[in-house]
């Protein structure tokens, strides 16, 4: 027995659906694997290739997928470690119908088909997970509940074909239904679903469904005082019931529902309502497999019962980014969407930390700050947060804040599940520092702004952007009440955050060359956050203080509104805030090639083109320098 | 100095004549080889354990490998060194004769290829004479000098360790001549398609 094949199916039994296999069926294997190394850019196979004797999987690096239509690469999806591609040797003959393609430098175990069939003809488990995710199109590969480490990818439709395919798919739906008898009293029928969050109930007899009840029922019936809540639940439900068959299509439910105008439809065993009920269709199923609506996510959202769910959501969320993106939806819009569904994130995440905890024994906010306060947040970065809880009595104070630092421990090790990296500074609710009661937060505050530089504690300016998540409105407003009215002839803070703002390095040398990281492993990558889009960042927020723009926290907003309060100087403004589009959307693009935060941009993949709308979206900031200069007289630290 | 003419006539073992025969055309495959052994004179000291796998086509065939560990009692036991570790590992146990033959036979034309795979090539010549064989006909590459090369870099040595930081392979902390094979395996590769060899 070889010592690396074992090592290989030490590796292989940490992924689906090797997991299936014992160890020393996957040694087998693994005494069989070739591992190939591509070097980045290496092209695996290419669509019309003959098919290869084997299939592959990413031991490290990332393999991208692409499907080539209209002369152009669309990706399909990213391989990362432990994913399994190009199983289409399995399953059909013809030649490949796709690109792989090495992202990254990878290495990639290639697993013969002829050793690796026996083990699919005698496991049931590991054909069905194979076939599964091979007929799967990505969009449902990414929303299966198949949360393992690896998501195997052998897509085959890409987007022209997805809207026709889906049409014919098998939906997704309920379950579990509510099952109530006819007797059941309609008062508990109704505690039930509000429990369940869910917005019908079956009725049945001996098994058998007899009708159904749904919130129209209730509030047509119910709420008008038509009947009282104790009456028994046959009288108010509508009958007769729509059933229908286990496996029913998209396009037929939706005909179904249009045809007997309900919005709800029974599955049950053989499709008739003499069998075993298996579910419930509702229209919000309908509409979930219809799209990655913005509007679901965030219905979803509010129902999702762990992080496990959330994190779906979240993914689904980075695919409409990336669609969005590429169909040239504006990106002021795709921000706007995007931190509407990170709010009801993070916001369904204290909520269910509040459901573990019991309710909070003082009223309190949680702001979100930096980059999602601004709503500018994209990609997957990392969180912010400050927790502000009002003041109480100061026998309570110890009781009360223990309660909420525990709440901020809860929410952040949720979103962290979610995706949402932890600060590495600890800007966090959960953090000692920054769960604070109100009075503490306004002497922070005051701290900060009138005397900058003092107690070493650097002035972190992310704090300056916040944004409500959930609590009190009204603790929010006595926290910028408290800037703004500090921020009045503050010569002082202005110059501080002054010299902040123009401290970032320049992005183009004298000879207007990018300049670029010049160690580490991003060595000769353009450093696009710090360099080019944090100064735009900061001056808006600099100007937008000494302006008195309160409520308005989005960078290309803040620039916007300048451009109106101070018309001098208008043309500098609007400048600065398509600059700052142009910026964020290179950022996006590189971010979602490479699955992270986009901040370093590889110079040498770039076009031309791209290389000189970059140059342009650089110059405005040169003219912003000068005017923050002029403006605020930046003399007592520089 | 005049040693070949001793063995001028000399009759040699059967598989060292099929070695022989096999050098008629040019190989495909290489030969990815790491040794155990007690130190680097290739007459005081003996070979512990042989490794390797072979690449054909850019890929590391696992199922081609090859994994012996050496029964060497007579040199542990004459430096009164512990053999435990042969008796620990699971490794297939031969005689030094026997490794050999399998390994020759293994190797066929291929080219060999090692980390500093020089003296690893010095220490089977030493034990080829024993069996009264000549010496290895394979062509041997470095992977050392393979990454000097790339990088003209003429003034220093990488270690194993070093080249598998830098092309960024993960260190196992098994440490045998398997992992070691591997690991170079890997990082020929790499320097492979790098420095363009066909």
């Amino acid at each position: 027995m070889n010592t690396i094949a074992e090592h290989i199916a030490d590796f292989l039994k940490e992924y689906a659906p090797f997991d299936q296999l014992t160890f020393q069926e996957l040694s087998e294997i693994a005494a069989n694997i070739r591992v190939l190394n591509l070097e980045k850019n290496k092209t695996l196979f290419q669509i019309n290739d003959p098919l290869h004797d084997c299939f592959y999987m990413v031991n490290s690096g990332l393999i991208n997928l692409y499907a080539i239509a209209d002369a152009e690469e669309t990706i399909l999806s990213k391989c990362h470690e432990g994913a399994i591609f190009g199983l289409r040797p399995f399953f059909a003959k013809n030649n490949y119908m796709m690109t792989a393609k090495a992202r990254e430098e990878s290495i990639v175990y290639a697993i013969p088909i002829a050793v690796f069939r026996p083990f699919v003809a005698n496991n049931a488990a590991v054909l069905d997970f194979l076939l599964e995710n091979f007929a799967a199109n990505s969009q449902q590969t990414k929303t299966s509940q198949n949360l393992g480490k690896s998501i195997i990818s052998d897509t085959v439709f890409y987007s022209d074909q997805k809207a026709e395919m889906q049409f014919f798919q098998a939906l997704s739906y309920n379950s579990n239904p509510i099952v109530v008898t006819a007797d059941a009293i309609v008062k508990d029928v109704a505690q039930l679903m509000a429990e369940t969050l869910l917005n019908s109930a079956i009725v049945c007899e001996n098994n058998m469904p007899i009708g159904m009840v749904t919130h129209t029922d209730m509030s047509s019936k119910i709420a008008t005082g038509r009947y009282t809540n104790t009456v028994s639940v046959d009288t108010i439900m509508s009958t007769p019931i729509i059933t229908v068959i286990e496996n029913v299509s998209l396009a037929e439910a939706q005909l179904l529902m249009l045809k007997n105008n309900v919005t709800h439809l029974c599955v049950t065993q053989d499709g008739t309502n003499k069998s075993v009920i298996k579910g419930v269709i509702s229209e919000h199923d309908l509409v979930i497999a219809q799209a990655n609506n913005p509007g679901v996510l965030i219905k979803e959202i509010k129902r999702s019962q762990s992080s496990k769910e959330l994190k779906q959501i979240r993914l689904r969320l980075a695919d409409l980014i990336q669609n969005s993106i590429f169909k040239n939806i504006p990106l002021t819009h795709i921000n706007n969407i995007a931190s509407e569904i990170n709010f009801a994130i993070i916001k369904r995440a204290v909520e269910l930390s509040i459901l573990d905890l019991g309710s909070p024994p003082a009223r309190f906010a949680w702001l979100s700050i930096g980059s999602q306060g601004r709503k500018e947040q994209l990609l997957l970065t990392d969180q912010d947060s400050i927790l502000i809880f009002e003041d109480v009595a100061a026998e309570k104070y110890r009781e009360v804040k223990d309660y909420f630092l525990k709440l901020g421990k809860k929410t952040t090790l949720t979103l962290e599940k979610v995706g949402y990296e932890l600060c590495p500074n600890g800007h966090m609710g959960s953090n000692m520092l920054w769960c604070k009661s109100l009075t503490d937060w306004v002497k922070q505050y005051d701290a900060w702004m009138n005397t900058p530089g003092e107690n070493s504690n650097e002035l972190s300016s992310i704090f300056f952007d916040y944004e409500l998540v959930i609590g009190e409105q009204k603790i929010e407003d006595a926290i910028t009440n408290v800037v703004f009215r500090n921020a009045k002839n503050n010569t002082l803070f202005f110059d501080f955050l002054g010299n902040d703002a123009l401290r970032k390095n320049s992005p183009l040398s004298f000879f207007k060359k990018f300049i670029v990281e010049e160690e580490g492993i991003y060595k000769d990558f353009f450093d696009i956050k710090t360099r080019a889009l944090m100064p735009l960042v900061d001056s808006a927020r600099l100007f937008a203080l000494s302006y008195d723009l309160i409520g308005i926290n989005n960078t290309y907003l803040r620039f916007k509104q300048l451009a109106i309060t101070d018309p001098k100087h208008s043309e500098i403004y609007l400048n600065c805030a398509e600059a700052f589009l142009t910026l964020s959307k290179f950022r996006t693009l590189e971010g979602l090639k490479n699955d992270d935060s986009g901040q370093y941009i590889n110079l040498e993949e770039m076009s031309k083109i791209d290389k000189e709308k970059l140059k342009n979206a650089l110059a405005p900031m040169k003219e912003l320098e000068e005017l923050i200069k002029n403006k605020f007289q930046l003399t007592q630290f520089s | 100095m005049l040693d070949w003419l001793k063995h001028i006539n000399k009759e040699h073992p059967e598989f060292w004549k099929t070695y022989i025969s096999k050098f008629g055309s040019k190989s495909k495959r290489y030969v990815i080889l790491s040794t155990e052994k007690t130190g680097l004179n290739p007459h005081n000291d003996v070979l512990l354990s042989i490794s390797a796998f072979a690449v054909v086509n850019d890929s590391i065939l696992i199922s081609d490998s090859f994994e012996a560990v050496l029964l060497q009692y007579k040199y542990l036991h004459d430096n009164q060194l512990s053999n435990e570790f042969i008796i620990e590992s699971k490794l297939p146990k031969l005689s030094e004769p026997e490794a050999i033959k399998a390994f020759i036979e293994f190797i066929e034309n291929a080219v060999l290829v090692g980390h500093h795979v020089d003296f690893d090539v010095e220490m089977f010549n030493a034990a080829l004479e024993r069996l009264g064989c000549g010496r290895l006909k394979n062509e041997a590459l470095d992977i050392d000098i393979m990454h000097r090369k790339l990088h003209d870099i003429t003034d220093k040595q990488f270690s194993l360790d070093e080249l598998s930081q830098i092309y960024k392979i993960p260190i196992s902390d098994r440490n045998s001549s398997s992992e070691d094979a591997y690991r170079t395996a890997l990082l020929f590769l790499k320097l492979k398609s790098r420095l363009g060899i066909k």
